[in-house]
């Protein structure tokens, strides 16, 4: 006997053998409240569980007319399996650091220290395969905005903390000009992607969860091709034109929070 | 457990009723007709999920509709050996959080909400009414985390295992948050909330006590 059979003998106002309902009660707390006092608790939920519902009669006839529309790109992009449509995004947005970042590669790279390189490189990605996957995860959906803060605190935090500590001399000499420049060269490269990330998303309209961890992966993935490609470590340069892409995110946050409360 | 049902139009034949997850499987290779079975079988329950919450059976239907929508979109997603059921509420889950999310609507369902269904006919028809209100007006009091896992077990009917894989949590810490909520409950319902049978009976439930 488990749970499940206590609760639906509850529902159904069944009778069960004494001998097995004290066995369950002696090794479960949980069954034992809803027994207490005469079942009172147990017997006030069943009444929640029959309760009728009002059901339209022709909800699946309008869910099939909705199901005759899912053709196209779109419909065939979201749904695809879940780990091709993580490797669909993956492959273009490491394909984009490659071009931005390592064919066009800052001009002090020879100086550039091999181990900063792969530590920058295994921080960023797994950042960003963790921004994809609770894109694209089906899993249960926590706490969102403990995971955007977390993300966003990552990709301001990341770039600033390697602009403190430049990595050659030519960057240790840099100036804060041509951020724009840096941030455009970003997000040209990225940007497309977003729209790929459009197409993969399940959601019939997009959801602020959506736009948060999609500009996290950008953002996060500008960053580490602009560490490639520009040897500008002036700390005002990289705020502005490397974590830019991290800062429009956290706008979208504060503005989207400020609606929200401006609403209620 | 086996289970069976007459085919309709014809008495003599007995088909077996297929599980959740052959329907699926079925739904994936291209069965139509697996889609239809699995909403007849999950839409009521889905929509007393989400008509609890929301405050039209409008937009409790609508969401119905995208967890079906959004299973169809995720069908090659389902693994063969994995549950449906709770896949099935993690979807509507998701879908609710989001809805919330979006329109910022859960604090308007206050505890004086008076939408609590009278299904119950007879002389003591409005006893049981009148505890099965106290009982949804304690339950809208509980902290969310708690109240989730209850009505995920009391009405939509998962065990607490499939409770635990539809919240992303574990068999234990599931189980403590319904002790938690129903210790809650009983604190709350004290002595405004007798039950239909008056709260001086021995459950029916149990063989021997009757």
């Amino acid at each position: 006997m488990d749970c499940s059979t206590i609760r639906d003998a509850f529902v159904n106002d069944a009778a069960l053998p004494a001998g097995e309902v004290q066995d369950h009660l002696a090794s479960c707390a949980e069954c034992r409240d809803l027994y207490q006092n005469g079942g009172e608790l147990g017997r006030n939920l069943a009444l929640g569980a029959s309760t009728a519902v009002a059901f339209p009669d022709d909800l699946f006839g309008l869910l099939e007319q909705k199901l005759a529309r899912e053709t196209g790109p779109r419909a065939w992009l979201r749904s695809r399996p879940s780990g091709l449509r993580f490797l669909l995004l993956l492959l273009p947005l490491l394909a984009a650091v490659i071009v931005g970042g390592v064919l066009r590669h800052r001009a002090d790279l020879d100086e550039y220290p091999l181990q900063r390189v792969l530590m920058l490189l295994s921080i960023y990605l797994v950042a960003i395969l963790i921004a994809l996957g609770k894109e694209l995860s089906e899993a249960p959906r926590g706490d969102a905005f403990r995971d955007y803060w977390a993300l966003l605190v990552f990709a301001l935090g990341v770039p600033i903390l390697a602009a403190f500590a430049p990595a050659t001399e030519l960057s240790s000499q840099a100036h804060p000009g041509g951020a724009l420049g840096c941030f455009g060269y970003g997000a040209l490269l990225t940007l497309p992607i977003a729209l790929l990330i459009w197409g993969f998303d399940r959601d019939d309209r997009v959801s602020l969860r959506t736009v948060c961890l999609s500009a996290a992966a950008l953002g996060l993935s500008a960053n580490l091709m602009l560490e490639l490609h520009c040897g500008n470590g002036n700390a005002q340069h990289v705020l502005l034109g490397h974590a830019s892409l991290g800062i429009v995110w956290l706008a979208a946050l504060s503005v989207t929070r400020l609606l929200t409360h401006l609403r209620k | 457990m086996v289970s069976v049902c007459v085919a309709r139009g014809n008495p003599g034949y007995i088909a077996p009723v297929r599980s959740d997850e052959e329907l699926m499987a079925a739904y994936i290779a291209g069965d139509k007709a697996a889609f239809r079975e699995l909403f007849q079988r999950y839409s009521p329950l889905l929509q007393r999920a989400m008509a609890r919450d929301l405050r039209s059976p409008e937009e409790a239907s609508d969401l119905v509709q995208q967890t079906f929508l959004h299973l169809h979109r995720s069908r090659l997603d389902f693994e063969p050996g994995r549950k449906l059921k709770p896949w099935i509420f993690t979807i509507a889950l998701n879908l609710k959080r989001e809805y919330f999310r979006r329109s910022k609507r859960r604090h308007e369902t206050s505890l004086d909400d008076d939408r609590v269904a009278e299904p119950f006919e007879g002389p003591r028809g409005q006893e049981r009414s009148d505890a099965a209100r106290e009982t949804e007006r304690a339950l809208r009091a509980l902290p969310p985390e708690h109240r989730e896992v209850i009505e995920l077990h009391w009405f939509g009917g998962l065990s607490f295992p499939e409770v635990a894989e539809a919240v992303g949590s574990t068999v234990a810490a599931v189980k403590v948050r319904a002790h938690r909520g129903y210790v809650a409950l009983r604190e709350r319902l004290g002595d405004s909330a007798l039950g239909p049978d008056g709260g001086d009976e021995a459950s029916a439930s149990v063989e021997g006590s009757k």
